[in-house]
């Protein structure tokens, strides 16, 4: 456990590092109304990276995501338009989920069924969004009805609900992770498919299952996507990497059966934050790009290096004859 | 052709299984029963659908015709969770452990819902269950750490505890030494007595047979009957295996000259779980190591082949070995014979071919290109003196039976004419009967041509059979050798039981 609690410290350090510095040259930064702008703007990536924690966990990549929440938001153009009211508000939302359940029912299929490596059928799934999307517009068109978006985003103070809500989703999961038989079952399904499916578990499903959750995590990532452009935009997506890059960050394995959704969550955060300070200091956006690739490299190396110390140490014990059993 | 014996009913009954993997055809119209406390061996030789058929009995794999009853209850899914749920527990001959997770969370996935404590009570309850199967292993560590032979005795713990009607042993004894074989058939004894039917394969014949009351033989995925152990012999049993009489033995050994000389010196070798060791080899000998497994066998042979670290001297035909890397040894012309073939000395997608040159391919070159038909020249006459059974020289190794592809990583010393020392590690592990003669006869004729030879094995008839003289192990050091007038198998069993922990013998020689 000791392992798996050095992202979250990590993340948390960086978190705060980074935000005393901008609040010391700009005192903005830690106003009410840029946290509150902060928070909103960090809940689709936080979603969809957690979903994407998921499908790390079992052994899986989703790269279908951000295509799947610009799907989302241009359903939400037909289906959540200004005179939209009453039960077809309920109907037009549960459509959104529908759409995540199918894609990843989809996914699913092309995995278990077909038997193709995730990382390709996702990316199949990926352009088939995507031209969909351009289809149905072609370019930002369709005003998404503000009733909704305004719900979204609604909070006390200037922490929204949604946020406070994520929070509370994220550790109840890391809990269940960690602490009950179905999450250890999880993980060993990411870790050994074999032996688990030995072990009597349902290991298809389970793989099912995860990608579907993490569609319908991507999918609710798109109500907040759909909050923030407001129209029915084909071509706002982009988070793909991004969430595979924070759920690393939060101590994912991409060999599957480790990872943390409350790393993921900070992680997520983190990655807004770079995005939202940048601006502050007149720094071009390509920074935010480079300094994501260097964290998570290091990131990697410092998650890896009890491995590597205890390592090097044994392999200096081992030629250390003082060490070796006595004559 | 049934047996009449007592009536008790069977619990597990497989009828008329078939089963084909792309063209080869594993299983041919297969019944087998076991009745409830009875110990119903499955022998053959690799290759020969046992594990085949514990795959498709415990649910793991789907036949392609034929039934399988549990408990008289059909196996109408084929999934091992509805095998498990009419009452089957298998230990797998590659295991079932989830090597990243503890071995409390282990024992914890394996068991039924039903017997599980809650999720926070899991480690003093992992540590209890272990103790009533009287294994002592440390259940927060992750079991990927565990020794091989730990790993083992947990498969067969693990396949206990789902209280199971009907137990598939495949292979449980692969990593054991004697003392633990013991314990774990007294185990089995114990269940059966209990009434659970009990299938057990094993390629170790004399052991399954102590233990089986009834034994069925299979042949290239065909059944060749089943008998009362008590009414048949040993040599039958064979023979029904191979398809012909065992009239091979173990190669001739030559009297070594008094004055052979030295080829491999080992002087204060020590290591982390061994040491310090002095061991003469002589050319045209073959040194055999006994001891019970665990006790350094294995770290000594590795550190001399230079995979291990090491403190201490070894010459090789009066050379100094330079152990630091095993780029040294291989140089000198000490080869190491991996036991663990697919991991560190099989390529296992490459060509037979490609495997059995990889060493020599300088040699081979022409202008800097490798002929292949040299490549084939070269090997074409070793893969027949050592039968390796294959379809072509461009089959990969993997689809290789476990016998053919010891016989590859065999070609290579062969290829080698510079060979000095050979360290062979379990080298006929998981190998069937008619290969282990053949793999025999390769290292006696190696020996022959004057290599010094020092076979790691866990099978005292196989040491007996081959060795001129056989030194025993014991918490990392040497504290017994037994000369060649003496050798027999009965003598080495007794000089490893005798040099368990905890009964070393005062004034053991060095």
């Amino acid at each position: 456990m000791k392992r798996g609690l050095l992202p979250l410290a990590l993340m948390t350090v960086l978190i705060v590092a980074l935000g005393a510095y901008t609040n010391a040259h700009h005192s903005v930064f830690l106003g009410r109304q840029n946290l509150n702008s902060l928070l909103i703007e960090a809940m689709p990536l936080i979603l969809v990276s957690m979903g994407q924690a998921v499908a790390l966990l079992v052994g899986g990549f989703d790269v279908s995501v951000a295509a799947l929440m610009t799907m989302v938001v241009v359903t939400a153009s037909f289906t959540l338009t200004p005179t939209t009211s009453g039960f077809a508000l309920v109907s037009g939302s549960l459509a959104l989920v529908g759409v995540g359940i199918a894609t990843g029912l989809f996914n699913a299929l092309l995995i278990r069924v077909f038997r193709l490596p995730s990382i390709v059928a996702t990316l199949g799934t990926l352009s088939v969004l995507q031209g969909a999307s351009l289809w149905l517009r072609s370019y930002p068109q369709g005003a998404i009805n503000t009733d909704v978006t305004s719900a979204l985003i609604s909070g006390v103070g200037f922490v929204p609900l949604a946020f406070i809500g994520v929070v509370l989703l994220a550790v109840l999961a890391d809990v269940w992770l960690y602490r009950t038989r179905s999450g250890l079952a999880l993980r060993s399904v990411g870790l050994d498919e074999t032996s688990s499916r030995r072990l009597g578990m349902p290991t298809g499903r389970v793989i099912v299952l995860a990608f579907v959750a993490c569609s319908v995590m991507a999918s609710i990532g798109g109500f907040y996507l759909a909050a923030e452009v407001q129209v029915g935009s084909p071509i706002i997506g982009n988070q793909a990497l991004y969430s595979i890059a924070a759920a690393v960050l939060g101590g994912a394995s991409l060999a599957g059966g480790r990872g943390s959704f409350f790393g993921t969550l900070l992680a997520a955060f983190f990655l807004t934050e770079i995005d939202n300070v940048l601006p502050l200091f007149q720094q071009p956006t390509e920074y935010a790009d480079m300094t994501i690739g260097a964290l998570i490299l290091l990131a990697l190396l410092l998650y890896q290096s009890p491995e590597l110390l205890a390592r090097l140490r044994s392999a200096r014990e081992r030629v250390d004859p003082a060490k070796a059993p006595a004559s | 052709m049934s047996i009449p014996g007592p009536v008790s009913p069977d619990v597990l009954s497989v009828r008329g299984l078939s089963k084909a993997f792309g063209a080869v055809q594993a299983l041919r119209d297969v019944s087998v029963d076991c009745r409830a406390g009875e110990i119903h061996a499955l022998v053959g030789e690799n290759g020969s659908g046992k594990s085949t058929l514990l795959g498709i009995a415990s649910g793991f794999l789907a036949p392609d015709e034929g039934s399988v009853e549990i408990g008289g209850r059909r196996l109408a899914r084929h999934s091992p969770a509805a095998a498990r749920r009419l009452g089957l527990g298998i230990a797998y001959q590659d295991y079932s452990h989830v090597l990243d997770l503890s071995v409390a969370e282990n024992i914890f996935l394996a068991v039924p819902a039903g017997a599980r404590p809650h999720y926070g009570q899991m480690h003093g309850w992992a540590e209890e269950t272990l103790r009533s199967f009287n294994l002592d292993l440390p259940v927060t560590a992750p079991t990927g750490s565990l020794s091989l032979a730990e790993r083992q005795l947990l498969e067969v713990a693990k396949a206990l505890l789902t209280r199971p009607k009907v137990l598939l042993l495949d292979e449980p004894t692969t990593a054991l030494g004697p003392d633990a074989v013991e314990r774990l058939h007294a185990l089995v004894l114990e269940r059966a007595r209990a009434g659970v039917a009990i299938v057990y394969v094993s390629h170790r014949l004399p052991e399954v047979l102590a233990v089986a009351n009834r034994v069925t033989v299979l042949r290239d995925g065909v059944g060749q009957g089943t008998f009362e152990t008590a009414s048949v012999s040993e040599e039958a049993l064979v023979a029904l295996m191979i398809g012909r009489p065992l009239t091979v033995a173990f190669p001739e050994r030559r009297v070594l000259p008094g004055d052979a000389e030295v080829v491999l010196e080992v002087s204060g070798l020590r290591g982390e779980r061994f040491g310090p060791i002095d061991l003469v080899v002589r050319r045209g000998e073959i040194v055999g190591i006994a001891g019970a497994e665990g006790n350094g066998q294995i770290p000594f042979l590795r550190a001399l082949a230079g995979v291990e670290r090491a403190a201490g001297e070894a010459t090789c035909a009066g050379a100094r070995l330079d152990m630091r890397s095993p780029l040294g040894p291989l140089r000198a012309g000490v080869v190491l014979l991996s036991g663990d073939r697919r991991g560190e000395a099989l390529f296992p997608v490459l060509s037979v071919r490609a495997n059995a040159t990889i060493q020599v391919l300088r040699r081979l070159a022409r202008a800097g290109i490798v002929p292949r038909g040299r490549e084939r020249r070269a090997i074409a006459e070793l893969v027949q003196r050592l039968r390796v059974r294959m379809g072509s020289m461009e089959q990969p190794v993997q689809s290789l039976s476990g016998g053919n592809q010891q016989k590859v990583s065999l070609i290579r010393p062969f290829l080698r004419g510079d060979v000095k020392v050979i360290l062979a590690e379990e080298p006929t592990q998981g190998v069937d009967v008619g290969a282990r003669f053949d793999i025999y006869d390769a290292l006696r004729s190696k020996a022959d041509d004057g290599v010094a030879t020092v076979v790691k094995s866990s099978d005292p008839l196989e040491l007996a059979g081959i060795c001129d003289r056989v030194v025993v192990m014991s918490r990392g050091r040497i504290v017994e050798e037994i000369p060649r007038h003496e050798l027999g198998e009965r003598r080495i069993v007794e000089a490893i039981v005798g040099a368990r922990p905890g009964a070393v013998r005062e004034g053991a020689t060095a």
